[in-house]
């Protein structure tokens, strides 16, 4: 098997892509934003529940996607909940700089984060979008 | 095997195939997006600018003259690529998208009104939808959508149930670029009985069929260079002489002109009516050269050749049973859309990328007919003149190995 492909698609990329963790939308959710990529008509919605110390007490998504776009959204969740918005606004920038492959120094991301299984998307130019999807979604919710 | 291949030396006319992906021949199965480019026809773009350059149509100069003859020529050679009456009725621009909404702009400026019909269908590219929801929005033009059958082709008698006194036009892919259907000249029987005009989508019949308008009898016929092996940026219209002739200048500017005054404007006769500004003359000329390239194969062994490897390819991944075809129609000249069961389209691309085989996956700018087929996104396969049997064999072991990789 090709080394590209096996880093692209990590079992814990495959398992997240096919059976993804926080899919469905929060219970009293006060933000939102729907999500598309129109290069190939995927799309994504981004729920979440945000404090009044801007902590994200839950963060949900649904929609359709290939196993990458899946599979972000849902590591996304896990790891933006119980964060406050500055914290993951900082992971935001941090997952965009590692899968565009950017020099960037990350600054919250470690290559202990389950996250960090999507670096073999750097190989893959076309599926950066595939791979942010939900994050840009996540972001125009929070910037509502 | 067949005698109806071309002969597999084809590739080396094309300098693309030297590189390697990843370390693998290239398999080229992306053609209905962009054709690749035979080695002529970049040779000769770059011999125009390094030896004949200049604008064209206005300069007595001998450059300016070299150039004009050479746009000129190619406007002969597409006239006789599609045998149009005339070279007053092939107009350059630089993409068939340009085509399409001039026509669309012109045609709803002369002859309709708010509460006038459009007839589409559901599987046209977004080229032959955005370019009419504008009139749609502007001017209230109602568009009305046809059917298609199990096959993936234009369902007729729905077609036909379409048309009232309020119908102006029909604009209609000739060849679909997710089935690979041709649609039936019948329809503009139809037409003409219930006297509307009709424009076709040739952009993937140009490169795969042998188009004669007047043998279609359609009023308008629109495709793009970069399908049919010449450069991107450049654009056909074909439309009969007298229509074109009753209909308003589209762009303003120079060359388009017959005289300017501060208070008016008299415009220029055909072509040039329609070709406002320094054209696209050099791809205009890439792609004389590469419909002479066509020609030296022989558009019906172009045509031969890519329904035996199409039919080739559906028997192949029919014996598949985790592989869904779109549209059971045995003849798909040139183009086949499937899914494999439970993979996304991008996985598959991205599986088969690094296995040196493109092809495209997503919607193929048909939202609407993704809708229709209840699929997000489907993988394409397309083929050129280039392609050959045993790139099909490693096309449907990479489809195994994909399966097994991505198996639940």
């Amino acid at each position: 098997m090709n080394d590209l492909l096996k880093d692209l698609y990590q079992e814990i990329i495959l398992d997240h892509g096919q059976d993804p963790r926080n899919f469905g939308e929060c219970e009293n959710h006060n933000k939102s934003a729907k999500g598309h990529n129109p290069l190939c008509g995927d799309k994504v919605y981004v729920t979440l529940l945000v404090d009044q110390d801007d902590v994200i007490k839950d963060i949900k998504f649904s929609g359709e996607g290939c196993a990458i776009s899946i599979a972000s959204a849902s590591l996304m969740t896990e790891k933006l909940k119980n964060k406050s918005l500055d914290e993951a606004n900082k992971i935001f920038n941090d997952f965009t700089n590692l899968v565009k492959g950017s020099t960037d120094e990350l600054r919250l991301l470690t290559e202990e984060d389950s996250l960090y299984a999507l670096k073999g998307v750097e190989a893959f130019p076309m599926r950066v979008k595939c791979a942010t999807m939900a994050w840009h979604t996540y972001k125009s919710a929070t910037n509502e | 095997m067949s005698k109806a291949l071309l002969n597999s030396n084809i590739k080396d006319d094309f300098a693309i195939f030297e590189k390697k992906i990843l370390n693998k021949d290239l398999i080229y199965f992306d053609t209905a997006a962009s054709a690749q480019k035979p080695k002529i026809v970049i040779n000769e773009i770059n011999d125009f600018y390094n030896n004949h350059y200049s604008n064209v149509s206005r300069g007595v100069h001998t450059l300016s003259v070299e150039s004009t003859f050479k746009y000129e020529d190619s406007r002969k050679k597409v006239k006789d690529f599609i045998n149009a009456k005339s070279d007053n009725e092939i107009i350059f621009t630089k993409s068939a998208t340009e085509s399409i909404n001039l026509i669309a702009q012109t045609f709803c400026e002369r002859y309709m009104k708010q509460g006038d019909e459009v007839i589409l269908s559901i599987m046209e590219h977004h080229s032959n939808l955005v370019p009419w929801y504008f009139l749609r929005e502007k001017y209230g033009v109602v568009l009305k959508f046809a059917m298609i059958d199990e096959e993936g082709k234009i369902d007729l008698d729905h077609f036909s149930s379409l048309i009232n006194n309020k119908t102006k036009i029909a604009s209609i892919t000739h060849l679909s670029n997710v089935f690979g259907t041709t649609t039936n000249k019948e329809i503009v029987k139809i037409c003409r009985e219930k006297e509307i005009f009709i424009m076709f989508d040739g952009c993937q019949a140009a490169a795969h069929n042998k188009i004669d308008v007047q043998d279609l009898d359609c009023d308008f016929y629109v495709f793009s260079g970069h399908k049919t092996y010449g450069p991107s940026g450049i654009g056909v219209l074909y439309g009969k002489e007298n229509i074109l002739n009753d209909l308003p200048p589209y762009q303003g500017g120079g060359g388009m002109i017959s005289e300017v005054t501060l208070d008016s404007v008299s415009f220029a006769d055909l072509p040039a009516k329609y070709e406002a500004g320094t054209p696209p003359l050099v791809e205009a000329y890439g792609l004389g050269i590469a419909i002479d390239y066509m020609n030296s194969i022989g558009i019906e062994n172009i045509m031969q050749h890519e329904q035996e490897l199409s039919n080739c390819a559906l028997e192949k991944m029919k014996e598949l049973e985790f592989v869904e075809i779109y549209g059971n129609g045995n003849k798909k000249s040139s183009i086949i859309s499937f899914n494999l069961n439970h993979i996304h389209a991008h996985e598959v691309a991205s599986f088969l990328d690094v296995e040196g085989i493109a092809l495209r996956a997503g919607h193929h700018c048909c939202q609407p007919l993704m809708r229709h087929l209840k699929v997000n996104a489907t993988s394409r396969i397309s083929f050129g003149v280039y392609n050959d049997i045993k790139e099909i064999e490693v096309f449907i072991e990479a489809l195994n190995k994909c399966k097994d990789f991505f198996k639940k």
